[in-house]
């Protein structure tokens, strides 16, 4: 009964009639492409335009009383894509590692108003095109004196050009209601005096995108998002900062978890910090260990997904980890990793890396990247690569910034399962048999960042908010202060089996083209080896007078 | 029991606000801060600018945007030592131990606020223990030139203006602005305009370790106009005027407004085809805003002294220095000019003034100065850092500043002359000046591109072009100026430059009008600011009377221009 109600919900709108909108981007742009086809020098081939729409409203509490507020407000954003030269060769072409920039994500009017959107487009299409016609000047000079590029790809792909307007609906949010809820429930930490910076927030956000280009696409859709995060902050004795996370996340704010859900989660956070100040601290570590389903959603996110994104391919100074590897194996081959921007919902979770259309105007596609461990292909915008010269919907951008391929919805399927009982049984196996004195279960993960450059160490780090180390009798114990640090294409190798459940991990992802929201779903996996190092940490003493709340107060005097 | 004991030394007023209470409280327990073997903190400040934002953007009648916002920005201040020598006015004195640690509530939550102040107190007082114990040893290496002390004294103050009482009108305001923003469909040759609305509804709160004790109401309403065009031979035209005031019955009407930004706009238009200026040396008459524009930035902004930080050996660094710093006494204006500093005067001519207040960021309550009396340098305007000749404050930290100290800036400046003209008679002086110097024309300047709506790129160009041409102040350059011939005829020219212009110029003015006009603008502390730019602001006036120079020097501007789009604009219809 809850899902097609959801379906039924979230199902976005078909619009009998093309948005006014739309109709003014359209106009603009044929007149600005008809002018600067007949006139300029060089001939733009193809022009797009852009325009995202956000509604946000949040609000955030601690201690029982709202800490920031963010109104209600609604904008846009236009992008302008100019190509001058023609699809072999143009301005976008990559040089030696200079990523190029031609738009600006500049504010139009929210109103439909012809004259000022007009104004607006074209003066940015000037901009663009000035900045595009001077850029190909520069890269046939710098062709011509160059030993012909090794890579033969096309500039731009050929694509057919979509037309759909769907925009989802604006869903209820009431802030008065949040505003109530968060601060009760961000009062659970004041029983806490160690817990020094901690807070609730709830963000709704509506995005709607309009898009048409000079081949015909004229697609207006978006997404409704919004999420509850719940964070928690402390120092231990020795003065390493140490914190806590935890969100949900819901297309409608309707449907984000009841306040006694939210409560046990603010509970759970409180616990494991107030557990975290006083673990143990890890030493440097090499040896097996499992990583939750959430946290190998992350390790697979920075360590595998960021080195398939098909751009990276094409730019030389990329340390390109995967270039000649289509066709071979790359992971164990009971693994699989699919990239599905299509998919709304896992079980009952909706996933942050859903969208129908690309910001090329791309429909976005299924991409199964890995299939039993051998690599079949890469995440694809419109800059084609070889063997690879189109799209596959994955060329994403934040407003303001150019497209490049990202991640979607990451799935890593495997086709031997245990279940998270038995994974835990074989931690403990591996353990005696390597003859370590523990293992590892990380359980949270926050996040990391990956570096693909040939020029930095082709390195990864992810980091742990939540740590065990698991001995020999299954004992478990918190620790607190590890990083999982190494080599990725090492790690890969040492996955020796995977649980039965999959989790989800909502989060944004930050690259060239601006923080883009993804997913991360997986099942926990046993890694054979994972090298741990102990985390910097602040060399500042925990605060010298107590705090001046008396326990249980927080909120009003 | 313990706050009880504080609460009962407090006013009894002051005491009731939750907001101040809590400041109060915590910097009482943070008196007793200690790390071993170092020194106590012998003074702590808490100031907390709270405030509630209503801002509305529009351009050709559609709106671009509109939302609340509000903001509290904490300031702490935590000197160990002594007054004579402390962990202030040191290279690294901002570096170390800044506040946070946690969120600060936007509610005047009694508790949580303590807790905020509590955690960033201890941040900011082992910062300064850092910063001390480096000082010290970084000042064994040197010899010091000249030992000044770090903080002056200052009698504490109590005072409680109340809060700020924000009331909205969203819709209103939204709607002014779309109607005002309209204005532009009329001139359709300025290809960018925005016409934007700030309602800010501020209180500001302040406790120091001395007693005091301060709360007032600090609001600020801006309606900012700026629009851009590029002209037949590619120039790249801009041009902004702004109006404030402190309170919303102050703010001028729609309809002066609406006035104001046809004037603007009509001008601006009349610039695209206007000839370009020529080099020129000779009689200039600064008109309009123009004077109280320059005013602002040669004398306004040179009359905070700047004081050398203690470096560590071999690490010297400029320090932008007044140009007026040393200059005590020597004539800077003509004999018949006097400049004063008013930050108390609520209003001039019954007009509202943007540059006052009660009390400075430091809680000292203001003065009134004389700094320049019979065209000499008479005085300074002073924050509680001593400077060479000066260890008191006159009420004038209106910003945060570098090194521990806060920035001393004019408030409301009044330029006083004593002997005067009609507007009509300093015009009829400029064309005799110029007849009798054989010039077949001479300049009006009316308005500056100040606070600036220029470009990065163009600041740069304006920079280098200054250092190129002579040197002197980056000064803002001429938006409106006219070529005026012998008969009376004015022509209006464009990209013209100040060259070489500095506080000696200002001796070169011969004769001053009798109609000072006032000039009402934002700044950020920066010599020159942008319009609407963010951060800490302080209000300004400046009330001068138009001046004619005997002598000035403008250079046009000799840059390449950029070409005309190749497609034409999408409004304008009829060709150039």
């Amino acid at each position: 009964m809850r899902i097609p109600l959801f379906l039924l919900a979230f199902a976005p709108f078909l619009l009998a009639q093309q948005p006014k909108l739309l109709d003014i981007m359209a106009e603009e742009l044929n007149r600005n492409f008809d002018i600067l086809k007949a006139k300029a020098d060089p001939k733009p081939y193809y022009i797009a335009y852009s325009v995202v729409e956000q509604e946000t409203e949040s609000v955030s509490a601690t201690f029982g009383t709202v800490t920031s507020k963010g109104y209600r407000r609604k904008g846009r954003s236009l992008d302008v894509t100019v190509r001058v030269g023609d699809r072999k060769l143009d301005n976008y072409h990559t040089i030696s590692g200079q990523f190029a920039q031609f738009t600006a994500g500049i504010p139009i009017p929210i109103e439909d108003s012809p004259a000022a959107i007009k104004l607006r487009l074209w003066q940015e299409t000037d901009r663009c095109y000035r900045l595009a016609a001077q850029r190909l000047i520069n890269i046939k000079t710098n062709k011509e004196v160059k030993v012909a590029d090794k890579e033969a790809s096309d500039d731009f792909s050929t694509e057919e050009p979509a037309v759909l307007s769907q925009v989802p609906p604006l869903f209820p949010f009431d802030g008065e209601e949040w505003t109530k809820r968060v601060r009760k429930l961000s009062l659970v930490f004041g029983k806490y005096p160690r817990i020094h910076s901690s807070g609730v927030t709830v963000s709704f956000n509506h995005e709607a995108k309009y898009f048409v280009n000079t081949e015909g696409a004229r697609i207006a859709h978006g997404r409704p998002f919004s999420r509850v995060s719940v964070s928690a902050a402390g120092k231990a004795r020795d003065g390493m900062d140490l914190s806590t996370f935890d969100s949900f996340t819901s297309a409608d704010p309707r449907r984000l978890p009841k306040d006694g859900d939210i409560r046990k989660s603010v509970q759970r956070a409180a616990d494991d910090l107030i557990g975290l100040l006083d673990a143990p601290v890890v030493e440097s570590f090499v040896g097996p260990a499992i990583l939750s389903g959430r946290a190998a959603g992350v390790f697979f996110h920075e360590i595998f997904g960021h080195r398939v994104e098909g751009h990276r391919l094409k730019d030389e100074s990329d340390g390109q980890t995967f270039a000649k590897s289509v066709g071979q194996p790359v992971l164990p081959d009971f693994l699989s990793v699919t990239f599905d921007p299509t998919l709304q919902r896992l079980r009952d979770e909706d996933l942050n890396g859903w969208f129908t259309f690309d910001d090329e105007g791309v429909r976005g596609r299924k991409v199964k990247v890995v299939d039993n461990g051998i690599l079949k292909t890469f995440l694809m915008s419109r800059t084609p690569i070889p063997g690879n010269p189109a799209s596959n919907g994955h060329g994403r951008r934040e407003a303001g910034a150019e497209v490049v391929a990202r991640q979607s919805n990451l799935l890593v399927e495997a086709t031997r399962t245990v279940s998270e009982k038995k994974l835990k049984e074989l931690l403990v196996e591996e353990v005696k048999r390597q003859n370590k004195p523990y293992g590892f279960y990380f359980q949270e993960i926050t996040g990391g960042f990956t570096n693909t450059s040939r020029r930095g160490i082709q390195a990864f780090k992810v980091i742990p908010l939540v740590v065990y180390r698991v001995y020999p009798d299954g004992k478990e114990e918190l620790v607190r202060g590890a990083d999982i640090v190494g080599t990725p294409l090492a790690s890969f190798a040492k996955i020796i089996a995977a649980a039965d459940k999959l989790d989800v991990f909502n989060g944004y992802c930050g690259a060239e083209s601006g923080s883009v929201p993804v997913s991360a779903v997986a099942p926990a996996i046993l890694v054979r080896e994972i090298e741990i190092q102990k985390k910097e940490s602040s060399r500042d003493l925990p605060p010298l007078l107590s705090p001046p709340m008396t326990p249980q107060s927080g909120g009003g005097l | 029991m313990r706050f009880v004991l504080f609460a009962a030394l407090a006013a009894p007023l002051l005491a009731q606000d939750p907001v101040l209470k809590a400041m109060k409280d915590e910097m009482e327990r943070s008196k007793s801060l200690r790390l071993p073997n170092t020194p106590a903190p012998y003074y702590i400040e808490y100031g907390l600018d709270d405030v509630d934002t209503f801002n509305v953007s529009a351009t050709l009648g559609a709106l671009i945007g509109s939302g609340d916002s509000k903001i509290r920005a904490p300031r702490l201040a935590v000197r160990v030592g002594e007054p004579r020598f402390d962990n202030t006015n040191y290279m690294f004195s901002d570096f170390f131990g800044r506040g946070g640690g946690s969120r600060m509530p936007h509610e005047d939550d009694y508790d949580v606020i303590r807790h905020y102040f509590w955690l960033s107190t201890d941040r900011v007082f082992k910062g300064s223990i850092q910063s001390l114990s480096r000082k010290i040893s970084a000042i064994r290496n040197i010899t010091q030139t000249e030992k000044l002390e770090d903080f002056s004294k200052a009698e504490p103050v109590k005072l409680d203006l109340g809060k700020s009482k924000p009331v909205f009108h969203r819709d209103e305001w939204t709607a002014m602005v779309k109607r005002l923003s309209a204005v532009f469909n009329d001139y359709p040759r300025l290809t960018n305009s925005v016409v934007e609305f700030d309602s800010g509804y501020g209180t500001s709160y302040f406790v120091n370790s001395e007693g005091s004790e301060v709360k007032f109401p600090d609001d600020l309403f801006s309606v900012r106009v700026r629009a851009s065009a590029q002209a037949p031979d590619g120039m790249l035209l801009h041009d902004g005027i702004s109006f404030h005031a402190r309170a919303l019955d102050q703010f001028p009407s729609e309809a002066a407004i609406k006035t104001a930004i046809e004037n603007f706009a009509k001008t601006l238009t009349s610039l695209l085809d206007a000839p370009m200026a020529e080099d020129y040396s000779g009689p200039v008459l600064l008109e309009g805003t123009a004077s109280p524009q320059l005013f602002a930035q040669i004398i306004g902004m040179n009359l905070g002294l700047t004081r050398k930080p203690v470096t560590e050996p071999g690490r010297n660094f400029p320090i932008p220095v007044s140009e007026l710093e040393g200059r005590m006494g020597s004539r800077i204006l003509p004999e018949w000019m006097d400049v004063v500093d008013d930050p108390l005067k609520e209003s001039h001519e019954g007009r509202q003034l943007l540059g006052t207040y009660a009390v400075d960021m430091e809680g000292v309550k203001p003065v009134p100065v004389t700094v320049m009396e019979a065209g000499k340098v008479k005085n300074f305007l002073l924050t509680r850092q001593p400077v060479r000749g000066y260890s008191a404050s006159n009420g004038h930290a209106r910003l945060p500043g570098a090194f521990g100290a806060k920035m001393a800036l004019f408030s409301n400046l009044f330029v006083n002359a004593k002997e005067t003209s009609p507007d009509a008679e300093l015009k009829k002086k400029l064309i005799e000046l110029a007849v009798q110097r054989g010039k077949s024309y001479a300049m009006i300047i009316r308005r500056l591109d100040f606070p600036t709506t220029g470009t990065s790129e163009e600041l740069q160009r304006l920079s280098v072009a200054t250092t190129q041409r002579g040197g002197g102040k980056v000064v803002s350059s001429p938006v409106l100026a006219y070529r005026v011939y012998p008969d009376g005829r004015e022509e209006l020219v464009r990209g013209l430059r100040f060259r070489s212009v500095n506080v000696r110029t200002f001796r070169d003015i011969i004769a001053a009008s009798d109609k000072p006009r006032q000039f009402d603008y934002v700044g950020n502390g920066v010599p020159l600011p942008g319009l609407g730019a963010g951060g800490y602001v302080a209000g300004h006036s400046v009330i001068a009377p138009s001046v004619l120079f005997e002598d000035l020097e403008l250079d046009h501007r000799e840059e390449d221009n950029p070409n005309l789009p190749i497609v034409p604009s999408p409004i304008v219809r009829s060709s150039r």
